[in-house]
């Protein structure tokens, strides 16, 4: 048996059908150590079939499953009820990640989310031919960046923050947290080329160290740190090369 | 039959809905980091009414009577408000301002919240004593004159 009753309330949409986003609620059986996901999966296997939620692993490794839950963007999987209510009879609520188009219920279209990713070029750029064995690595090199290597691209901060509310065309901590991973690895020479990316209006300049990215990731990077990183190679970049 | 995966399916049309869950006001959990950015814009385009205000004050300077017309109305309780209310504006915006610069200039974003109930409480120190003026002022047109204390006036 449960030990308690929740009352879940879920932010729905339907596009062919709705006119607009509504609530609706469930009683769910839960356990304090059940996850926020298992009490939605309650929902769409035993009461609604037809609520549209996006999970893969359920183990905060594959990052589908970013909501804002009791008005907070999280990972549904990696939260547990004992976190979100105080007892018996509480209400938890799910609706879908703020400010990105919603394709039905709790799924949102994330293609804007990664065309921002691809313009901070992720990937490794080198300068002359590769190496005969792998590109080696210092320990201390790899500090440097191995909190931003956690990032699962589950977007909870990108839409946990508010230059990303007002400006859709905002690069977003998640894309910027990229850009810092690549700029400060000791392999990869494609600092300019990146740097050219972030160091503009849509870029490293409209984070205002709100904090909301750091409080909504789940692998509890440090994101604003790396990204005031970022800032300070960037403000002195520019001083060299345009001096 | 095979099945071509190089075609994605289109995205779905923008409608009004998706509009609705877009835009710049969005209902979220306050933290300690967004309350302080809040409140860092509300004093920042406070200040910057206050000194529009204030420079169109200064054109009374080329005339003597309208001068001294307007120093008198300052002399307003009202104004003893405003100036508490400027005081509390600037001191927050600067106490904050501090708080950024350690945050993006000395890395100290693992700090953000200690230092924003420091500079917190620095901030009201300077409030409580810089505003005792204006405070006091308030106080005697309230309460009658000779009612308050007269602390380091």
């Amino acid at each position: 048996m449960a030990e308690m009753q929740l009352n879940i309330e879920i932010k729905r949409y339907n596009p062919e059908d709705d006119d607009g986003p509504h609530w609706e609620s469930y009683e769910v059986p839960a356990d304090p150590l059940d996850s926020a996901l298992s009490l939605l999966l309650h929902v769409k296997w035993h009461i609604d079939g037809t609520l549209s939620l996006r999970k893969s692993c359920a183990h905060g490794i594959c990052g589908s499953d970013a909501m804002q839950i009791n008005g907070e963007n999280k990972l549904a999987c990696s939260v547990l009820v004992q976190d979100l209510v105080d007892g018996d009879g509480d209400t938890i609520t799910y609706a879908p990640l703020p400010s990105a188009p919603v394709v039905k219920d709790l799924i949102i279209d994330q293609s804007r989310f990664f065309e921002k990713y691809r313009e901070v070029k992720p990937w490794l750029i080198t300068d002359g031919p590769a190496p005969e064995r792998e590109r080696e690595q210092s320990p201390e090199e790899h500090a440097m960046i191995e909190d931003a290597t956690k990032c699962i691209m589950c977007g909870a901060c990108t839409h946990a923050c508010p230059s990303t509310w007002a400006d859709p065309d905002y690069l977003g901590p998640a894309a910027m947290l990229k850009a810092y991973r690549y700029t400060f690895d000791s392999r990869d020479d494609g600092a300019e080329e990146r740097l050219d990316v972030v160091d503009s209006p849509d870029g490293l300049w409209k984070c205002y160290t709100i904090f909301n990215c750091n409080e909504a990731c789940p692998k509890d990077i440090d994101i604003t740190r790396w990204l005031s990183a970022l800032k300070r190679r960037a403000a002195t970049s520019q001083a060299s090369t345009k001096a | 039959m095979a099945v071509d995966t190089k075609e994605r399916p289109s995205a779905p049309q923008q409608t009004d809905a998706s509009a609705e869950q877009e835009g710049r006001f969005q209902s979220y959990r306050i933290r300690t980091g967004m309350f302080a950015w809040m409140m860092h814009r509300l004093t920042g385009v406070g200040l910057v009414v206050y000194l529009i205000v204030h420079i169109w004050g200064l054109t009374a300077l080329t005339d003597p009577e309208t001068f001294n017309a307007l120093i008198a109305k300052y002399h307003s309780p009202i104004f003893k408000v405003g100036e508490f209310a400027l005081l509390v504006a600037v001191a927050y915006h600067a106490m904050n301002g501090l708080r950024l610069v350690l945050i993006d200039f000395l890395g100290w974003s693992p700090k953000q919240k200690k230092l924003f109930w420091t500079l917190g409480g620095v901030t009201a120190v300077i409030i409580a004593v810089g505003g005792w003026p204006s405070i006091y002022a308030l106080g005697e047109w309230l309460l009658g004159p000779g009612s308050m204390p007269t602390l380091f006036l």
